[in-house]
């Protein structure tokens, strides 16, 4: 697996610098392995939505560059990068478009990138939504189906462009603890079926230990990783894992680290980044 | 300062604002830069399509820019001009304040009640397509003076609009509020004054920004229709209606286009002082 | 304990079946019959009542106490937690399609008394009276959709099975639906509501004869004139006249209104869209906008020379403002996380356009374009009044200036109906073309 190696190297992003001056991403370096989950959690507002934005190209960055898989996506020569399907972000609130059906909105990316057919690319749709047990709301439109559910068609309508990356900001923020439970045993599956790197951005350090290869903890805004943690516990994973030893041992170790970070945010009165 | 001078919007809206003033003057002028041989055959084809042949079609029988300006100097110091502007001005605040002060307790009664919404709202709607305008013959037949009648016109006008946006924003208050109200052990009289009183307000603000516009055309049209004479201020304190009115009669189009721009400007007036009594009155809604 | 239930408890269950959402408003025979099959139980607190794996069989309605509800997390609902209390139904899993097994695990939190109806039993019953089992069905839908906040999808509610369902034609569902209309209070509020009106309209011109309503033309005298075949003041429902000014009122609308469309929505989505052409063309837009259309009518009439132009320009006027105005606003409310969506999947700009700004600002385009269409009528009118030859805002003033006060009314009645008509239309055609938003609107509906 050598697709999707993104490497984050000393950047910086300044709002407003002839005004204001709010530095969110302070010279933050970060490698992520190809095929790796990477989870980065961080108080709210302190800049980790930044970086992903930064990376899938929705901000500028001030210096520093963002190379994946050895292609310069930005430097100070070009600051910023363009969205493309190598890289697909999936949304906090979903971003499913309310007035496709289901269907039609999973094959939306080959169809406009004119890779395949409108008929291909409905047989395909139709076989990763199936895949991903959605098989009965194809013709649904987003807006009649829960909020997990939303979400998972997302992700199968983000995979369906094979992308090298899938970028979550807090995907699973606005969904009650059962349902993001399934949700992320959901994505896990979805993962081991195909192996992109996954991004994944939230400020819930068990979902983070859960999911993750490695957790990247954040420093308030403006933000850069305070301390990386290897979690060793095997994948395929289940459920399970999250009330054996070694999770427990992983959350003591980081949970100082986090709750440090949390309190300066509290102190800080950071109010909820958009 | 120095950085609105060097905002590029700026200038684009400047510019913009310009070249529609350099056309109009150029359109205006028609009749005389069409005069010359040179455009006959232009003059014909005018005429062969039923246009008049003389200038531009439409625009070329509007007041250039330059001579409104001109004339508007001289009428700035012509008295009854500010008294039209004072009486259409009183006219749309009165109005728009009899419609709130009316209005609001009628949305409120129909949005708590569910009897008194059953029996009122139908009627409410079926009422409410017919123009405002449409009333102004029964008004003048039904009320002693023309400015009552005039008054009551514009009252309709913006008291549709008002109930509305009661009847909106009184059922988009979110449950809970009412739910924590009542789980605080609040009586039917409290919620109301505290819960749904306050809730309402801002579609009510936000709603009269509408309000107001429709309140200008009711009063302008009405100072027009009903020959503005108003016993107030005499034959020249109609309202910018009546000036507007007025002037077409008597053939002097600039002072038109004056009374179109000075009601423009006095719009932009009356709803900016709407605006800041809307934020005196929901002060919670700047923190948004 | 199941015991079945004698007389005196009987009533105690309809009383609360009508409590309930599914038999709130059926029939005291229904429920009468739904009481004679349905036994009682009790439970103590902390007992199961049942659990996720047991067998759909029974539907449960609580007569009091408290139970909780916790569905199964491969059920996908919003809040899988849900309390109940007396009038509460649960255990209805029987009764979607092809499924067997209960959905939830219920346990009574305080001691908790219930009916409990066994779902075929019920079914069989329903399918017996085939309009009000049907209405039942789609009430047990909704519940399920909307107090168990689970998804459309799942809640494949059974359709009742049996020819007479499959024969019931669409008229005696319309005319089912009118009988429970009619059994709601809403209507006779409403003839209540129009009665007050009328009769006072009645009463004070021409019974008591007020100071100040003498004058007005009276409600018998307008009906009378309104549906005579040869009116004495000219305008009638049978004069070939009447509806001659309708057709001009309508004509000139529809003329205002379509140049106004045509040229505003593009308009509007530039605004929107590009913010250099907005840059350039809002502050005119701006400028130009608060002069108040009637404003423009002297104006209008030296342009046009011909008042017919004149009247149909101004009411296109006010059309065209509040159409690229509303489609403005619709473009910049679409949320940037759409746009972003897009462009990662690789469309290009025009393909945005053509699949994100279009369909998402759609509804806002729509109620800009119910607005246009009633201040265009507004502006129409008043425009009508003062120098038209024909149209109903004409009618309105030439009855007032010839003294046919009748005819005022007539105008003004016919103005609000055409006006009515043509506002739904256009709402009409806003639902047709967006199928997404009924349906979301209708879920999230309180």
């Amino acid at each position: 697996m050598t697709r999707g190696h993104i490497v984050i190297d000393d950047v910086v992003k300044v709002y407003d610098p002839q005004g204001a001056a709010v530095m969110a991403v302070d010279h933050c370096s970060l490698e992520i392995e190809p095929g790796e989950i990477c989870m980065i959690v961080g108080p709210s507002g302190c800049g980790k939505t930044t970086l992903l934005n930064a990376v899938a190209g929705f901000h500028e960055i001030t210096s520093g560059r963002i190379i994946m898989d050895g292609e310069v996506l930005c430097s100070p020569e070009k600051p910023r990068s363009t969205p493309g399907p190598d890289r697909i972000v999936v949304f906090q609130n979903g971003a499913l478009f309310p007035w496709k059906t289901n269907l039609d909105n999973v094959i939306f990316g080959p169809v406009m990138q004119g890779k395949l057919a409108r008929k291909e690319a409905l047989d395909k749709g139709r076989a990763m939504l199936a895949d991903a047990g959605l098989s009965g709301v194809e013709h649904n439109y987003p807006g009649e189906v829960s909020s997990g559910m939303r979400r998972r068609v997302e992700i199968v309508r983000a995979l369906m462009n094979d992308p090298k990356a899938l970028l979550l900001d807090e995907p699973y923020r606005a969904l009650d603890s059962l349902t993001k439970s399934v949700m992320h045993e959901a994505l896990l599956e979805i993962y081991y079926k195909n192996k992109v790197t996954i991004f994944f951005i939230t400020h819930d350090l068990e979902e983070a230990i859960f999911l993750g290869h490695r957790v990247a903890i954040m420093t308030t805004r403006p933000c850069k990783p305070k301390k990386i943690l290897n979690v060793d516990i095997p994948h395929p994973r289940d459920y399970s894992a999250l009330t054996s030893k070694r999770f427990r041992e992983l959350i003591e170790e980081t949970n100082d680290a986090v709750h440090e970070e949390a309190w300066k945010a509290f102190q800080a009165g950071e109010k909820e980044g958009r | 300062m120095k950085k609105m001078l060097s905002n590029p919007a700026l200038w684009r809206g400047v510019v913009s604002i310009a070249v529609f003033l350099i056309l109009w003057e150029i359109g205006a002028r028609s009749k005389q830069w069409m005069a010359p041989e040179f455009f006959a055959p232009f003059r014909e084809l005018l005429g062969a399509i039923d246009l008049k042949k003389d200038y531009l079609p439409w625009i070329g029988a509007v007041p250039a820019p330059s001579v409104v300006l001109a004339s508007w100097i001289a009428v700035l110091v012509d008295r009854s001009y500010w008294q039209s502007w004072y009486m259409s001005l009183f006219r749309v605040m009165a109005g728009f304040l009899a419609a709130m002060l009316i209005g609001i307790p009628f949305g409120l009664m129909l949005a708590v009640s569910r009897v008194t919404h059953g029996i009122g709202f139908p009627v409410f709607e079926v009422l409410r397509p017919i123009p405002p305008l449409a009333w102004v013959p029964a008004s003048i037949i039904f009320w002693p003076t023309q400015e009552t009648a005039i008054a009551f016109i514009t009252f309709l006008g913006a008291f549709y609009t008002i109930v509305i946006n009661v009847l909106g924003g009184a059922r988009s208050i979110d449950v809970r509020y009412f739910q924590a109200a009542r789980s605080m052990g609040s009586s039917r009289w409290d919620i109301f004054r505290r819960v749904i009183l306050p809730g309402t307000l801002p579609s009510i603000v936000v709603g009269s920004a509408v309000g107001m516009g429709i309140t200008w055309e009711v009063v302008v049209a009405a100072e027009m229709i009903s020959g503005g004479g108003s016993q107030i201020g005499g034959t020249r304190g109609g309202g910018l209606g009546f000036f507007i009115w007025n002037s077409y009669v008597g053939g002097s189009y600039e002072q038109i286009v004056i009374g179109m721009i000075s009601i423009g400007i006095a719009g932009f007036i009356s709803s900016g002082l709407l605006r800041w009594g809307g934020r005196y009155v929901t002060p919670w809604l700047k923190a948004r | 304990m199941d015991a079945a239930l004698g007389l005196g408890a009987a009533d105690e269950a309809i009383a609360v079946l009508r409590e309930t959402t599914p038999f709130g408003d059926a029939s005291e025979a229904l429920l009468a019959r739904i009481a004679g099959i349905a036994r009682r139980a009790r439970y103590a607190a902390g007992a199961r009542i049942y659990s996720a794996d047991g067998a759909a069989d029974d539907i449960f309605v609580v007569l009091s106490g408290r139970a909780e509800h916790v569905f199964k997390p491969e059920v996908g609902a919003r809040e899988a937690l849900r309390r109940v209390t007396r009038g509460g139904v649960f255990g209805w899993a029987g009764l979607l399609l092809g499924q067997t097994q209960r959905l939830a695990t219920v346990i009574a939190i305080e001691p908790t008394e219930v009916l409990r109806i066994d779902t075929e039993a019920l079914v069989g019953l329903l399918e017996s009276e085939p309009l009000e089992g049907g209405h039942v069905m789609e009430r047990f839908a909704t519940m399920i959709q909307r107090e168990f906040t689970l998804p459309a999808l799942l809640a494949q509610v059974r359709r009742l099975s049996g020819p007479l369902t499959e024969e019931m034609s669409s008229l005696s569902l319309t005319l089912y639906r009118l009988s429970l209309w009619l059994r709601s209070p809403r209507p006779y509020l409403m003839l209540v509501g129009f009665a007050l009106f009328l009769g006072f309209w009645y009463l004070a011109v021409e019974v008591w004869k007020l100071p100040r309503f003498r004058e007005m033309p009276g409600l018998t005298t307008v009906v009378s004139e309104w549906l005579s075949p040869s009116p004495t003041y000219g305008l009638s429902l049978y004069i070939a006249e009447y509806y001659q000014h309708i057709a001009m009122s309508v004509w000139r609308v529809a003329q205002a209104f379509f140049l106004a469309t045509v040229l505003g929505v593009p308009v509007g989505l530039l605004l929107g869209w590009s913010r250099t052409f907005k840059e350039y063309v809002f502050p005119v837009f701006e400028t130009l906008r608060p002069i108040p259309i009637l404003a423009w009518v002297p104006l209008a009439i030296v342009m046009f020379i011909a008042t017919e132009s004149a009247v149909v320009y101004l009411a296109f006027l006010a059309s065209f403002f509040a159409t690229a105005l509303n489609t403005m606003l619709g473009v910049e409310s679409i949320d940037e996380s759409y746009v972003r969506a897009a462009n990662c999947l690789g469309a290009d700009r025009w393909q945005v356009f053509r699949h994100v700004i279009i369909p998402g600002a759609l509804p806002f385009i729509f109620t800009g374009l119910q607005i246009s269409i009633g201040v265009s009528w507004f502006s129409l009118v008043a425009a009508e009044m003062v120098s038209g030859q024909y149209g109903l805002g004409y009618v309105i003033w030439t009855s007032y200036v010839m003294v046919r006060y009748p005819t005022i009314v007539i105008g003004m009645v016919t103005l609000g109906i055409v006006g009515y008509v043509t506002s739904a239309l256009v709402r009409i055609a806003g639902d047709y073309l967006m199928e997404w938003r009924v349906r979301e609107l209708a879920l999230a509906e309180r």
